[in-house]
């Protein structure tokens, strides 16, 4: 039933039609983007670096803060920025499954993953595989994700950008895809990581003064909250799922809009999704060791909650003002085309953090900052996706199994193409994207979820799991998450015959946001399965991940294999 | 404290706070030796961290699936009991305190690990600060605050 609700919202957003945005260029607004804009690229030519190392690690010269930092900016995307509000106010109940999904995450990151990735010491999701599994095709199969994984979550940004240059500058939501999809290739392929880091940390302020801003202005402004809105929307909360109620629709109500199963398929797909994510792994080597790790995991939580709390505030804030705008202006419902807020179309929805400064009657500069600090919060995150997809490319794909005598010229090279070629085909996919962008992300998570996480976990906890195994599971994943969602999206692009999935009874049981609770058991079994019938790895690779799991420390330019490959397994002291 | 014999045999020691036992254990432990598998814990140290590890994993499971469950079972109660001036139960608990959960079992674990460290004499400093290797001994939980606090009143302006 969530399935079917899903597409409903997805057709709305692909067919033309207005969204409750004011039109027309707005000069401030305008020139905050551009402002920020100027100083990321500002920065980023500041920190400018043309050594390949340097692209892709920051020479590892960064602290838990500022790393925190740079996980919530890398995490706080478009998706969490809108997109959750977007699905809370749409969904109700069942939308905060994306909220907890996108937080709690984390957790199982630190406890089992962060620090033990820290120790391996390798630069990319397919560097780990490659040498964990000590397998060149088990490198490519996870390359190959990787790429996957950007374009797909990359999509939902581009979607965000473009709804916000239609209220930002005027322009239409195609342009607005193709101008900020624009700057951000330009900006990515000249900064390198180094920059992006630096910038992310400003990002995030930005970002999260923006956000906040809005939120706390809309409160006081509508008499909704005072000091510490996260904690005083109750009451609305009660309003508002009175004025569904009214309307037939259920708010508060856990299982109106999909059932039990759904809802934890989608906060497990979320939660493992977030473990599997190459761009949020890469975020640990960037740091000194592993201590550092560990807390830039707890603060880059920290960060992320400050936002993920406001959404549902939002989500509620705007439900109210789109039932009865303060500004006068007209929505979905004072226009009599939708019952009630849980029926607003796709762009609204999406639009809805924006929305509600909008209709609370803000002035436009400051509707102008939340706007801008959307934009931030997609181009923070695209720029992180395209860097894996373009290391995945060049350094994985390229040098490892194309040309090793690769020089860092021609991998720096092929690293802009492939960031130029993502860049181009998100673009095109996004100028009529199959999903709400909560929902296009939500699929990237699936993917990572199923084809990553198994591998990454079994990978750096039973040292018995074999490249045959890893193969055959990531294989298996890869076939679960894409069939669950081409289930999902494919009647957008080929004609079957009908709306909705191709086979509804497959897309209630395996839904393109959450196949993960059904995917990632199977894999596991698959590897475990496969690794107990096939030979054991080398122990040399045992070694290695022995390594990662030591509490002996290791210095910073240390991988686990440099450590491994000596025989007392103590490191030199520094 | 007594047990130091017979635990470095059959490597399960009896450890206490003070450290001393630990430091020996992880002295003369060859960690390239054991073998990895979380559910056998091989090396005094990993059994400690997994300890812990489940400890944690069974509390965040009960603070993220939990509201959503008694959501099914109860879902009269938790829909019409209302918390804070009026958010229905299972909305405050789902979305504000279930991300609230893992972030303090996030610091928990974090903190724990550094105690870890101190208890096993491991520190990740690279730079030298002679200062801190008495404070490390004398107090575990030292070593975190030290560096965390200042930390925090850096970032307060944003939240």
């Amino acid at each position: 039933m969530a399935a079917e609700l899903l597409m409903e919202a997805s057709v709305v957003l692909a067919n033309d039609y207005t969204n409750a945005l004011e039109e027309g260029f707005k000069v401030i607004p305008a020139l905050t983007v551009v402002l920020m804009l100027a100083v990321f690229l500002g920065v980023g030519w500041f920190f400018r670096v043309a050594a390949v190392d340097e692209l892709w690690v920051a020479g590892r010269s960064i602290g838990p803060i500022e790393n925190g930092m740079a996980i919530g900016a890398n995490w706080m995307s478009a998706a969490s920025y809108l997109g959750v509000a977007a699905l809370v106010g749409t969904l109700g109940y069942f939308g905060l499954a994306y909220v907890v999904g996108w937080t709690t995450g984390y957790f199982i990151l630190l406890i089992f993953m962060a620090a033990q990735f820290r120790r391996f010491g390798k630069y990319t999701a397919p560097d780990f595989v490659g040498d964990r599994f000590y397998s060149e095709k088990a490198r490519a199969i996870a390359a190959f994700t990787t790429l996957v994984i950007a374009v797909v979550y990359a999509i939902g940004q581009g979607s965000g950008m473009g709804l916000m240059a239609e209220y930002i500058l005027g322009v239409s939501y195609e342009v607005g895809v193709v101008v900020f999809m624009l700057v951000t290739i330009g900006y990515v392929a000249l900064s390198g990581m180094l920059g992006t880091t630096k910038n992310m940390a400003i990002q995030y302020v930005i970002l999260i003064v923006a956000f906040t801003g809005g939120l706390y202005a809309v409160g006081w402004t509508q008499g909704y909250s005072t000091v510490f809105p996260y904690l005083e929307f109750g009451a609305e909360t009660a309003e508002l799922s009175e004025i569904a109620a009214e309307a037939e629709r259920q708010f508060i109500e856990p299982f109106a809009q999909g059932s039990l199963y759904a809802w934890v398929a989608l906060a497990v797909s979320l939660i493992l999704g977030t473990c599997g994510l190459p761009h949020v792994l890469v975020r640990f080597y960037t740091v000194d060791n592993e201590r550092t790790a560990r807390w830039s995991t707890v603060w880059g939580l920290l960060f992320i909650c400050i936002l993920y709390w406001g959404t549902a505030a939002y989500a509620v804030f705007g439900g109210l003002l789109y039932e009865d705008p303060a500004s006068g202006a007209d929505t979905g419902v004072t226009t009599g085309e939708v019952g009630s807020f849980m029926d607003m179309p796709g762009a609204d929805a999406d639009a809805l953090v924006v929305l509600a400064a909008q209709l609370a009657d803000l002035p436009e500069w400051l509707v102008g900052l939340v706007a801008a600090g959307a934009v931030a919060a997609a181009l923070a995150t695209t720029a992180g996706l395209f860097i894996s997809a373009s290391s995945a490319a060049s350094h994985d794909i390229y040098t490892t199994l194309y040309n090793p005598d690769a020089t860092q010229r021609q991998q720096v090279l092929v690293g802009r193409t492939t960031i130029v070629a993502v860049g181009l085909l998100v673009m095109l996919i996004a100028l009529n994207p199959p999903a709400l962008i909560g929902e296009l992300v939500a699929m990237s998570f699936a993917i990572a979820a199923s084809v990553f996480f198994p591998v990454f976990f079994l990978g750096l906890w039973w040292e018995n799991a074999t490249s045959e195994g890893a193969i055959a599971g990531m294989l298996t994943g890869i076939g679960i998450s894409f069939v669950a969602i081409l289930n999902d999206v494919l009647p957008m692009y080929v004609d079957i015959g009908g709306e909705g999935a191709v086979s509804p009874e497959l897309a209630a049981i395996l839904p393109g946001t959450s196949s993960a609770l059904i995917g990632v058991p199977v894999v596991f079994l698959v590897i475990i399965a496969v690794s107990r019938v096939t030979q054991d790895p080398p122990e040399d690779v045992k070694r290695m991940v022995r390594q990662c799991h030591s509490p002996e420390p290791m210095s910073q330019q240390q991988t686990a294999e440099d450590v491994a490959a000596t025989d007392g397994g103590q490191p030199a002291d520094d | 404290m007594t047990q130091s014999d017979d635990s470095m045999t059959d490597e399960q020691p009896v450890l206490t706070d003070g450290g001393g036992d630990a430091h020996a254990v992880h002295e003369n432990t060859d960690y390239l030796d054991h073998e990895v598998n979380i559910f056998k814990p091989s090396t005094p140290f990993m059994k400690d961290n997994l300890r812990m590890i489940f400890v944690l994993f069974a509390a965040w499971i009960i603070g993220v699936f939990g509201p959503v469950i008694a959501s099914y079972f109860a879902e009269g109660f938790m829909t019409e009991t209302t918390v804070l001036g009026g958010y229905p139960l299972n909305f405050f608990l789902t979305a504000i305190v279930s991300p609230l959960i893992a972030l303090v079992l996030a610091a928990v674990y974090a903190w724990y690990r550094d105690r870890l460290d101190t208890k096993y004499g491991i520190s990740h400093e690279t730079e030298v600060e002679d200062d801190s290797e008495a404070t490390v001994s004398a107090d575990g939980g030292e070593v975190v605050s030290d560096e965390s606090e200042p930390a925090e009143t850096t970032t307060g302006d944003d939240k």
